[in-house]
């Protein structure tokens, strides 16, 4: 297993590091998939997380100038590490004024992503800095959790409005309950409910638009004004919402009623995919 | 007594000291002499000790006299704030800055009080009483220009450097050599697979404005004070000088400027007892220990007076949360012969050992 990667330009290391900086927001420790031409972080669902899952992909060749690989085999090329997240964005962090950044996989005693990075310094001259992140190697046998998720058939597909708004609008919520409900319908239409004995809010969205629909029965059988709506714990939806320091290219909620909500964002090159499952 | 007056930018200079020697402590002494006015801290396990002292100078007005007591003794103003009471006074000191037109601190001879008070645009006057604790100021003795190493750098390098530290890694390791300056995590135990980041950040010899190595060393101290140092001196953009020696001796991190002089100083971890070392600490745990500073009462008098001896006693590397058991001993001006002790305490003589030397003059 090998694994040696560059980044040479000051603006991939930018946006490399912003990325690193939502995943650490959205897991505590995630899985990192390295393949000839992408890398995934990837957080499957499980008990303890709640049910959340994340999926976050992006082209290797728009962020290094050199990448090398070798996975664990040849059928299986390869690599599948789990980390911290944060320890990621904390040292891609230190990097603002690097020239240069390497990471590489090694084994200091035991598996690391070690970070390399050239700081220029004020009098020109380069300070070596490096971080040696201590990862576990996921054996071929666990895999299998770790595919990309099937983008679900929901029941109404809904391009999202302003995620700063959005998180605004419900951290005020926050306060009042736990269960939040999203509902929307193929109007254009997205409210954000909150309800307990004494009161209720709704925020109300309009005009927001729908992605065209990937079958033709969704948009037949549905009435457009008809909202399918999903219950969902509100401190995951802050968590992703706290994830997004700025908005995506492209945003869409898709809900399965009663069963669950997927986010499916576009920032620039990388594609991130977000799951919360209903309440029960 | 104590009577001085300061400028809105000079408030925020004071107030970083102080919110630098938070870091230190939770408890600050007010030690005022005509040196100027000294702000002490030092951490309950005795490992970390910081002072600013303020000259005359830095201040519009500075006026400080001793007390006299009722059987005719003089005493200083032995001071002991609580850093609660007193960092809140100084938070926002940017808008201290822009707001303070004069901020005076006096005490008040009857109480046991410290007054601040902080004369705001607008006719604003915001006045402050802190209760003190009488208790005499601690000093360290070190006489950091005995040391092998000294370096001087820019702030700015070592707070690029300590970013790299997460919070949650106290501390840090600063490894020398004559070609370069390695500022590194600390590996005390080996590290798992549950371990935090290992970093470390290579400085070459240029990037220091004074570089002497005279030992190749390594030596293991808190991050957390180091930090606070550096808040200080980013406010007085002035370089950080740092002493030391080898690993065990404590490290001396010194800002010297004009109108103030800052110190702090640092235990660092002690090698493991396989060294030639005195039985005392081959007594202890296998850890290793930082050793502990040695530590004084500053003296009650003028200083015109006899000279003053200071009593200093070299603690034993022990372990970390041993009791101190420093006392508070004076002398008294009109006693005579000055007191001296020399407290056996078992340990080795290391060369240059500077604990256990008298000195004549504070610190």
């Amino acid at each position: 297993m090998k694994f040696r990667a560059k980044i040479a330009d000051a603006a991939c290391l930018n946006h490399f590091t912003r990325v690193s900086c939502m995943v650490a927001k959205l897991a505590r420790t995630c899985t990192l998939r390295i393949r000839p031409h992408t890398l995934n972080f990837i957080l499957a669902d499980s008990a303890a997380g709640g049910g959340v899952s994340m999926w976050c992909e992006l082209p290797q060749e728009n962020f290094f100038s050199e990448f090398q690989m070798e996975g664990v085999s040849e059928e299986n090329n390869e690599i599948y590490v789990e980390l911290t997240a944060e320890n990621l964005s904390r040292a891609l962090k230190t990097a603002q004024n690097a020239r240069a950044l390497k990471v590489k996989l090694t084994n200091k005693h035991f598996p690391c992503l070690t970070v390399s990075i050239e700081l220029v310094s004020v009098s020109s001259s380069s300070r070596m800095v490096t971080h040696d992140i201590p990862v576990k190697v996921i054996p071929r046998k666990l895999w299998k959790n770790l595919q990309e998720p099937a983008v679900p058939d929901s029941d109404v597909s809904i391009y999202m409005p302003v995620l700063k708004t959005m998180k605004s609008v419900v951290e005020k919520m926050k306060n009042i309950s736990n269960q939040l409900i999203i509902e929307a319908n193929l109007n254009g239409d997205l409210n954000l409910k909150i309800e307990s004995e004494l009161v209720s809010v709704t925020t109300h969205f309009k005009d927001l638009g729908n992605p065209p629909s990937a079958s033709e029965n969704e948009s037949e059988d549905r009435s457009p004004e008809q909202m399918a709506e999903v219950q969902v714990d509100i401190r995951k939806f802050l968590q992703f919402l706290a994830g997004q320091q700025v908005n995506p290219t492209r945003g869409i909620c898709n809900v399965v009623s009663h069963k669950m909500v997927h986010f499916d964002l576009l920032h620039e090159d990388v594609s991130l995919q977000y799951f919360i499952p209903a309440m029960s | 007594m104590l009577k001085c007056g300061m400028s809105g930018s000079q408030v925020k200079v004071f107030g970083k000291a102080i919110q630098a020697l938070s870091r230190v402590s939770d408890e600050l002494w007010l030690d005022p002499s005509e040196k100027g006015l000294a702000l002490r801290s030092v951490n309950s396990c005795r490992s970390a000790y910081g002072c600013v002292l303020f000259s005359p100078v830095f201040f519009q007005h500075y006026h400080w006299s001793t007390s006299v007591e009722v059987n005719g003794t003089k005493s200083n103003l032995n001071c002991k704030l609580g850093m609660k009471s007193i960092l809140p006074i100084f938070r926002c000191l940017n808008s201290l800055e822009r707001n303070v037109e004069m901020c005076k601190i006096f005490t008040r001879s009857d109480k046991s009080k410290v007054v601040i008070q902080l004369f705001c645009r607008h006719g604003i006057k915001k006045t402050h009483n802190v209760c003190f604790q009488e208790s005499q100021p601690l000093q360290v003795l070190f006489e950091k220009n005995t040391c092998s190493n000294i370096l001087m750098i820019q702030p700015r390098v070592l707070a690029e450097a300590i970013v790299l530290f997460t919070s949650s890694q106290e501390e840090v390791t600063l490894a020398v050599t004559p070609l370069e300056v390695c500022i590194k995590s600390s590996t005390e135990e080996s590290m798992d697979l549950n371990s935090s980041v290992y970093s470390e950040m290579f400085v070459g010899p240029h990037e220091f404005e004074f570089f002497q190595i005279g030992v190749d060393t390594e030596i293991t101290f808190c991050c957390k004070e180091l930090k606070g140092m550096l808040i200080f001196s980013e406010a007085t953009h002035a370089p950080i000088t740092m002493h030391f020696d080898f690993p065990g001796k404590p490290l001396a991190l010194s800002i010297d400027h004009m109108l103030l002089e800052a110190n702090f100083i640092l235990a660092t971890l002690a090698d493991e007892p396989s060294r030639a070392s005195s039985p005392q600490s081959l007594c202890l745990s296998q850890k290793r220990k930082r050793s502990d500073l040695a530590v004084s009462n500053s003296k009650v008098g003028k200083k015109d007076n006899k000279a003053m001896e200071s009593i200093s006693r070299k603690v034993a590397p022990r372990n970390l949360y041993a009791d101190e058991i420093l006392s508070n001993i004076s002398t008294l001006e009109n006693s005579g012969s000055p007191i001296m002790k020399r407290v056996n305490s078992d340990t080795e003589e290391e060369p240059g050992s500077s604990s256990l030397r008298k000195v004549k003059e504070k610190h």
